[in-house]
């Protein structure tokens, strides 16, 4: 999307929350290219996704099939969670301690609905993780995750779309910042995604 | 700002009193002042007419001491009249308002075909009272600005002479979306009265057009009725009131007239489809104060931010929350009712659970919570300020066509 809410004539100040995107675990797994949006401290952080588009915070259905407890002084869960296409890997601290709470409580395997941010993390050695910092996660049923699907799906296809025309800012920066990548695969990957789901 | 304008506009009123005004040093003088300070372009033009008056010693707008008789002014009409002008002009006093400080002598609105404006007269100004409903000529008063209104002040050298015959004045109301901050009139009906939230308003609530919906305001004054919710109303000489970048209408100088028809009015009435993305504190079940009229919603301690402690509250349900269609969040609010047919959480099993569990209201929260986080839903209702008050909310269901759609999509182009 090539026009910005915000520049769209809102009085200055006027608070925007950002979007939750819809974005398969086999796109964002992709994303190494992480950014600011102003010099602020407290400017938002955005994962810039290979088909051209900032994500501040993503929003995921899929299977929770694992999660664990770590840390002895913080504490912290991390989780993994399945789409059609991949794996999304969850974590949430005591800094959201309500998040925490609620993923404490799910016992795996159950659909969820999780808001969070995406992190790129720096492993040791040298590979990038993807991960979702959980802002809420509930557990939900089955209908629900095929409409994600169908929502992802139709999002990540819009997306492919406009990467073909070209000419947003935040495409023009995915193509330099991921010039392996052909946006046409996510095309593939969203079928696949739809085609999993049982008429 | 366009410089060059009003540069030239600065100009041209000092050289019709014979002063050479540049107007190139005039635009420097103004893009100094906007583009280095800061300044408010209307503040900058302003300050610059009144440094050049000094120089060439000329009495400055908005000053109020030494009028120029005659020659200075042009005769022109309201809606042409721009803050910083001389103005001479023929209209009608259509509203007086009680004056609010010792220094102005009356207050209240003026008009004529073109449009209308507020007006002052200052106590200093010696001025004849003008009375509601007549005409007068008003020669060399000032129109500055207050609050980014255009406002005629009416000075010691400005000379008021009544006008005997009554001439016909129709104004034309304006769709609610073409109002702009100062003077107004619609043609709107009444969609929504809404508590007092003040003890000296009389109403407040919403009006709407085909355009759109603005909100209004009444305070209480002899005279004054309230308007009867679902009338049409022909509403001129209203205040418009610019809040955080939203207009009201204040109605207390305005002329009202009721009419015997009906209008549509838009909808502003949308249909978001997303996925609730956040629950709000605040959410759940509510106590909300019993004073009549007031019905805040209470703290934990029964506290009213007016009332005080209020031991006999009454529950409610309610959920604010966000709703993310992935492009946009929208904040949304949900009623009583909507709250029970989206959750299955009724008012009165929410009270049980309040009352009984040992969690009590928190408990609600968090059944809610979890029955609607992360579901998609769709909900209708009005737009305002930012946030939909949802009027109904159902679920989305899992369409096999939309299905089939995406299918096609995804792999028709591969």
């Amino acid at each position: 999307m090539s026009a910005n809410p915000r520049d769209t004539g809102r009085k200055e100040g006027a608070f925007e929350r950002e979007p939750a995107r819809r974005v398969f675990a086999g796109e964002l797994r992709e994303c190494r290219y992480q950014f600011k949006d102003g010099e602020d401290e407290k400017s938002p952080t955005f994962v810039l996704l290979p088909t051209g588009e900032r994500s501040n915070r993503i929003f995921l259905v899929g299977t929770l099939t694992e999660k664990q407890r770590q840390g002895e002084q913080n504490i912290f869960y991390r989780g993994r969670v399945v789409d059609p296409t991949g794996t999304f890997f969850i974590m949430a601290g005591s800094y959201q301690p309500e998040a925490m709470q609620q993923l404490a409580k799910v016992e795996a395997p159950a659909f969820v609905a999780v808001i969070g941010k995406p992190n790129l993390y720096q492993k040791p050695d040298g590979s990038v993780l993807v991960s979702v910092r959980v802002e809420s996660i509930t557990v939900v049923d089955k209908d629900t995750r095929d409409l994600w699907v169908l929502d992802a799906a139709e999002r990540t296809l819009d997306r492919v779309d406009a990467s073909k025309a070209g000419t947003a800012p935040d495409v023009i920066k995915a193509k330099e910042q991921y010039p392996t990548i052909d946006p046409a695969v996510f095309r593939k990957m969203a079928y696949d995604a739809l085609a999993q789901i049982k008429i | 700002m366009d410089f060059s304008e009003a540069a030239e506009r600065i100009s041209r009123k000092f050289s019709k009193d014979g002063q050479p005004a540049d107007p190139k040093k005039i635009e420097g003088k103004l893009r100094r002042l906007v583009q280095e300070f800061g300044v408010q372009p209307s503040e900058a033009e302003r300050s610059v007419t009144n440094e050049l008056a000094k120089e060439y010693n000329l009495p400055s707008a908005g000053s109020g001491t030494g009028g120029r008789s005659g020659g200075g002014t042009e005769e022109k009409t309201i809606a042409r009249a721009a803050p910083g002008e001389w103005v001479t002009f023929e209209g009608k006093v259509v509203a007086l308002s009680a004056p609010a400080s010792p220094a102005i002598a009356q207050g209240g609105i003026i008009a004529d075909e073109s449009g209308a404006i507020r007006f002052v007269v200052w106590a200093k100004a010696n001025a004849p009272a003008m009375t509601e409903g007549s005409w007068y000529r008003i020669e060399s008063a000032v129109v500055d600005e207050y609050k980014g209104v255009a406002n005629l002040k009416i000075h010691s050298g400005t000379t008021i002479k009544e006008i005997s015959e009554d001439r016909a004045l129709i104004p034309t109301p304006v769709p609610i979306k073409d109002l702009h901050p100062g003077i107004g009139g619609v043609r709107a009906k009444v969609i929504q009265e809404w508590d007092a939230s003040h003890e000296r308003m009389l109403q407040s609530g919403l009006l709407g057009d085909e355009s759109g919906t603005i909100k209004f305001v009444m305070w209480k004054e002899p005279g004054k009725e309230k308007l009867a919710i679902g009338s049409v109303y022909n509403i001129f000489y209203a205040q418009v009131d610019e809040f955080n970048g939203r207009l009201s209408l204040n109605l207390n100088t305005a002329t009202i007239m009721q009419e015997d028809a009906d209008i549509p009015v838009s909808g502003g009435e949308s249909a978001v489809r997303g996925s609730i993305v956040h629950i709000a504190p605040g959410s759940g079940i509510i106590k909300r104060c019993p004073v009549e009229g007031c019905n805040r919603a209470l703290s934990r301690q029964n506290y009213c931010p007016v009332h005080e402690i209020q031991p006999n509250f009454v529950y409610d349900l309610r959920i604010k929350g966000w709703l993310d269609d992935g492009e946009k969040t929208h904040n949304i609010l949900l009623q009583r009712d909507v709250v029970e047919s989206l959750t299955g959480i009724s008012l009165d099993a929410a009270k049980e659970i309040a009352e009984n569990n040992p969690l009590g209201m928190d408990e609600v929260f968090l059944r809610m919570r979890d029955a609607v986080l992360g579901r998609y839903v769709i909900c209708h209702g009005r737009e305002f300020d930012n946030r939909i008050l949802v009027n109904k909310c159902e679920r989305v269901k899992f369409e096999s066509s939309e299905h089939a759609a995406l299918l096609n999509r995804a792999g028709g182009a591969s």
